[in-house]
């Protein structure tokens, strides 16, 4: 087994998991954590696939952007809306 | 020689002074692990091996020269503080050297002190914040060369890495992110009040930061930090483009969090801003984090705007660059110091009406100058 190959399985194993997270966890700020880190993942597959220009056009648009966006409509809505329906 | 080819000859120096050692110990001992001894020495004398601890080093050399430079400009912001505001700043503490050791003797403090998790925060948001704020700083600084010769970046070929002003900025990017995460899951208003206004002023701010960095990179006609200090050998940029120059100056500020831009942790309004509730060594490595900021804001000024480490060739390429980026920090200083802190109802109007066509017209200006061939 080669180091490429071992780190590869790492990247995506983690990418699916916090692929899974993202809509299995009950906290919806920790769903968009597991969001944040599957993009950082993806951008670590696209760096492993000699493409780099698209894997920092990835971390620019989708973690700094994207996700700060999406992490501004969950804190700006009301907290017990999303409270009630849990219960 | 570049930092590369130093650090190789470092490792495998220190590589072959402990095999042969090994490798005696192996002769004296064969009856038991012979070729165990042959198989570890073999190993750590391999290529890949080798190379991983090079750059390993180059890392330590980065990162230590980065801390040096963070202290400075720490030490040298107190100072200067006093200096405007008629104190004398730190003093008792490394007394010969100006006060000095203060920094150090505050980090002490710092590290002895109780960390504290507040009982209701949101554990992982809590725990996780700060390791995403920091790495993705160390990451920013890791992309800048202090030489031609001199970065991580620098490889046997020489190459560095490719893109990496637009790296260095992605980085940056994902501050927000992680100042969001630290201010909400402190579970207190004014955290929760100053991560939101830090995100929106970093967000609205990148924008023209981002318009000034493209007119650069049109004019150098490449992405790379090398590239782009060589296109300024004769003129720097911050020459045909002073008014991007300007602009990005006043983005640095508001990406950095200091003063006239300081509103998400403004003391009078939010206690700390979205660093409240972090204490111990957690608030030190925030704060040690935004000089850092601050010292990689210098050094990209410096490589995109002030021509790098080109200068006269009395001093080495690396201290040209330490210079200038000492020289743009203390401007910044002086600015922070003198200014009065932007209201909260103003900070977007600036980023979008003001520094947004600017930014704008400074791209126009650097296509007219591209297209008339004068670059």
């Amino acid at each position: 087994m080669t180091w490429e190959l071992f780190v590869f399985l790492f990247l995506a194993a983690s990418a699916l998991v916090s692929a899974l997270l993202v809509v299995s966890s009950r906290e919806i700020v920790h769903s968009v954590i597991a969001l944040a880190t599957c993009f950082i993942a993806v951008a670590c597959l696209f760096v492993m696939l000699s493409a780099e220009f698209v894997a920092i056009i990835q971390i620019f648009v989708y973690v700094g952007a994207v996700v700060v966006v999406i992490l501004f409509g969950i804190m700006l809505t009301k907290r017990e809306i999303m409270e009630s329906e849990r219960r | 020689m570049n930092l590369y080819e130093f650090c190789y000859g470092i490792i495998h120096w220190l590589v072959d002074l402990v095999n042969n050692l090994w490798y005696w110990l192996g002769d004296v001992l064969p009856w038991v692990f012979g070729d165990f001894f042959d198989a570890v020495g073999d190993f750590a004398a391999s290529d890949s091996n080798i190379a991983f601890f090079t750059i390993l080093t180059e890392v330590l050399i980065i990162v230590i020269i980065a801390l040096i430079n963070v202290l400075n400009f720490i030490w040298l912001d107190r100072k200067f503080m006093g200096r405007m505001f008629d104190f004398y700043g730190p003093y008792y503490v490394g007394y010969r050297i100006g006060g000095w050791l203060q920094n150090l003797a505050d980090g002490i403090k710092l590290f002895v002190k109780e960390i504290i998790t507040p009982a209701k925060a949101d554990r992982v948001g809590f725990l996780l914040a700060p390791v995403i704020f920091i790495s993705s700083s160390f990451l920013a600084l890791a992309t800048i060369p202090l030489g031609r010769d001199f970065g991580i970046a620098t490889n046997e070929s020489g190459a560095g890495v490719p893109a990496g002003v637009l790296v260095a900025f992605a980085m940056f990017a994902i501050a927000p992110f992680s100042i969001l995460i630290a201010g909400w899951s402190s579970n207190n208003k004014y955290t929760l009040i100053g991560g939101m206004r830090s995100a929106a002023q970093m967000m609205s701010y990148e924008i023209p930061m981002l318009l000034t960095v493209a007119s650069v990179l049109l004019l150098a006609g490449s992405f790379s930090f090398s590239g782009v200090v060589d296109a300024q050998h004769d003129l720097w940029f911050a020459i045909p483009l002073f008014l991007g120059f300007i602009v990005f100056m006043v983005c640095l500020m508001a990406e950095v969090e200091i003063q006239p831009f300081d509103l998400p942790e403004a003391e009078a309004e939010l206690v700390e801003g979205w660093t409240t509730e972090y204490c111990g060594m957690r608030f030190g490595l925030f704060m040690m984090t935004s000089y850092l900021r601050g010292y990689i804001g210098g050094a990209l000024a410096t490589a995109l705007f002030l021509g790098g480490w080109h200068g006269p060739e009395l001093i080495p390429d690396p201290i040209w660059f330490l210079i200038k980026a000492y020289t743009v920090f203390v401007i910044v200083e002086w600015t922070r110091w003198s200014l009065p802190r932007v209201r909260v109802d103003q900070i977007l109007d600036i980023g979008w009406k003001r520094l947004m066509p600017l930014a704008v017209l400074n791209l126009f200006i650097a296509v007219a100058f591209k297209t008339m061939g004068w670059f």
